[in-house]
């Protein structure tokens, strides 16, 4: 492998860390905050998710329950479009460069 | 309830086809590969089915829709719970998984550490969560065949640890893998049609089939709301921590991954298996109220004190049979004996895993391995812990196993899951640190467990517990990792320069996938 290609290995991966972090990094917040947010209300006013809302056949717990469900599904997919978009160009241009 | 026919010749029609897939799996499993992996070239679709499988076992339908029965609002903390683990190990441990494994995640743990530590404490780890768990699902079998089958405890958990030996030992992972599939087809279309037959009967209106629930149960309207499931913040967070780190370091679950190809396709199961599992979760969160709603106040249903007949986790059993009728009662009785004896072949193979290739082909056999001897060791441990699950299983007839899947994920979260996560990121981490925090982890969670509320007073019978708290991850995962950071940074050895030396290549490796275990370059 000449010099020329392992420079641009670095390169291409250090763009890959960049990347990655600013995909993941969001999403883990975004995954763990949500959750102990909930965990944390049930924990110390669970009254806040009791109140009833609507024709008073719901609360808010259940609802944000619900919606934290789809929450995490979204979370996954949006890693998966993020994923195939921003980091898989870098990582084929990467393995590329590697068997030149 | 007497013999069930419908419920028979359907579970007597399921193993037939499973048998039948055993039969053509095993012709194709001949080397240790195809073993473990099912020849590596599972589509990330079906991978995302045979894991949402492995999770949805007859405790998760049956205990959260029993959950919800008893306490509404509560039942959905846990839920939330077991699906909250899957963007953990999508954006943190799948690809990298993928990437450096190869049959089991103690190959990515000591991919850089010393092998026979590592593998050693890897499979101390996934025996303790493997066994564990076996035990709650035989005992879960056991009670459930007896009451929907009509035929006696230790006759159901003989025939499941027998079937459970059978595709294993001749079918491996490829045959582990479409049972595992039928049976999550079979049980997400027979939850969606109970739900469905339930609230057809309010015709789709969520109000009104809320208010029904609300009007009959003797909670009100405080199903709504937060019971007592979580009653202090400490409780609450370590629950908290051992479901999210849990399910990252369950052995049966991490061993998916190696199924399929690469890391694209990892991905795609996880984003597949998360769909599944929650929108099983809002099934069963809409099972659990219709039950209330048909079920608790049917005499049909229940005993001279009023309470459902068996317990509450035949909640959804019930329900079944109120919107089905026996037609209904009896696929779901089969599908959940399904669900039992799937979620057990899985569990023993990955158990067999751990003994086969981490115990025997890399720290006991030495100079005397071949491969033909592993895939020998890995048969025999499999017909092992097949036996073992019977054994323990009567053993633990009428005993209170309800802690067993709650320390198997204490365990998995303390151990496993920061072995794991560590030995990927972290560039510092020697063996001495994983092998001293891990096991720290390992008692400790087995310790306070034993002290706290569930064993000491629910199974022992003390006044009052020694270990105040119901969940130990907050405690044991600490340790871990204060555990493995401390022997880490300290570790001056020759070995631990070397260790740290090896990580860049390892982490480059890791993200791109460049040197990936193939399944063809065997």
């Amino acid at each position: 492998m000449s010099i020329a290609s392992i420079k641009k290995i670095k390169k291409l991966f250090s763009d890959l860390q960049k990347a990655r972090r600013e995909v993941v990094l969001p999403l883990i917040t975004l995954t763990v905050a949500p959750y102990f947010g909930f965990i944390g209300v049930i924990a110390f006013n669970p009254n806040l998710f009791s109140k009833l809302v609507g024709s008073g056949s719901l609360s808010i717990g259940i609802i944000l329950g619900f919606i934290l469900i789809l929450h995490i599904f979204l979370v996954t997919l949006t890693y998966s479009y993020l994923a195939n978009k921003k980091l898989e160009p870098i990582i084929r241009k990467l393995i590329k460069t590697q068997s030149m | 309830m007497g013999l069930n026919i419908t419920a028979i010749l359907m579970f007597v029609l399921f193993v037939g086809i499973t048998i039948y897939i055993t039969y053509w799996a095993a012709k194709k499993t001949q080397t240790a590969k195809s073993f473990y992996t099912a020849g590596g070239d599972i589509t990330g679709f079906q991978n995302g089915l045979a894991i949402s499988g492995d999770f949805m076992s007859a405790a998760s339908f049956l205990g959260i829709s029993g959950l919800v029965y008893l306490t509404g609002f509560d039942g959905l903390i846990y839920s939330i719970g077991f699906l909250i683990g899957w963007p953990i190990i999508l954006l943190l441990i799948a690809e990298p998984l993928r990437n450096l494994g190869k049959y089991s995640f103690a190959d990515v743990a000591s991919f850089r550490l010393q092998q026979k530590p590592i593998r050693l404490l890897a499979a101390c780890g996934s025996l303790c969560t493997v066994i564990l768990y076996l035990i709650a699902q035989m005992v879960g079998a056991g009670k459930l065949v007896e009451l929907l089958f009509g035929l006696p405890y230790y006759s159901a958990v003989m025939i499941v640890g027998a079937l459970m030996i059978l595709y294993v030992t001749f079918g491996g992972m490829l045959a582990t893998t479409w049972v595992q599939i039928i049976k999550a087809i079979l049980l997400l279309s027979g939850a969606t049609l109970i739900a469905v037959l339930v609230l057809i009967q309010f015709s789709f209106n969520v109000n009104d089939f809320f208010k029904a629930a609300i009007n009959i149960h003797p909670k009100g309207v405080n199903i709504l709301a937060p019971g007592g499931l979580i009653s202090d913040p400490i409780s609450a967070i370590s629950l908290g921590l051992a479901l999210m780190f849990g399910t990252a370091g369950l052995p049966h679950i991490l061993m998916r991954f190696f199924t399929v190809k690469d890391a694209v396709e990892a991905r795609k199961s996880v984003v597949y298996a998360t769909g599944f599992i929650g929108y099983f979760y809002i099934l069963t969160f809409i099972i659990g109220f219709g039950a209330i709603i048909l079920v608790s106040k049917n005499t049909q249903y229940l005993n001279e004190l009023g309470q459902l007949i068996g317990n509450n986790n035949m909640a959804a059993i019930h329900l079944a049979h109120a919107v089905g009728g026996d037609l209904l009662l009896g696929f779901i009785s089969a599908v959940a004996f399904a669900t039992i004896l799937a979620v057990v072949s899985g569990l023993t193979l990955a158990g067999a895993s751990a003994i086969s290739h981490d115990l025997y082909a890399n720290v006991f056999s030495g100079a005397t391995f071949s491969e033909k001897k592993e895939m020998q060791v890995s048969k025999i441990a499999t017909v092992f812990l097949g036996l073992l699950a019977i054994l323990l299983g009567i053993t633990f007839e009428g005993q209170n196993v309800a802690f067993m899947v709650g320390l198997a994920f204490a365990i998995a979260a303390s151990t496993n899951f920061p072995i794991l996560l560590l030995s990927i990121y972290w560039k510092k981490l020697t063996t001495r640190g994983a092998v001293i925090g891990g096991s720290a982890g390992l008692i400790s969670a087995i310790v306070l467990v034993v002290l706290g509320p569930v064993v000491w007073v629910d199974v022992f019978n003390y006044e009052e517990a020694i270990f105040p708290y119901k969940y130990p991850a907050l405690f044991s995962m600490t340790l871990t990792f204060m555990g493995i950071w401390f022997f880490s940074v300290t570790d001056k050895s020759k070995y631990a320069h070397l260790e740290q030396a090896k990580f860049d290549a390892q982490f480059f490796r890791s993200q791109t996938g460049v040197g990936i275990d193939k399944s063809l370059n065997h």
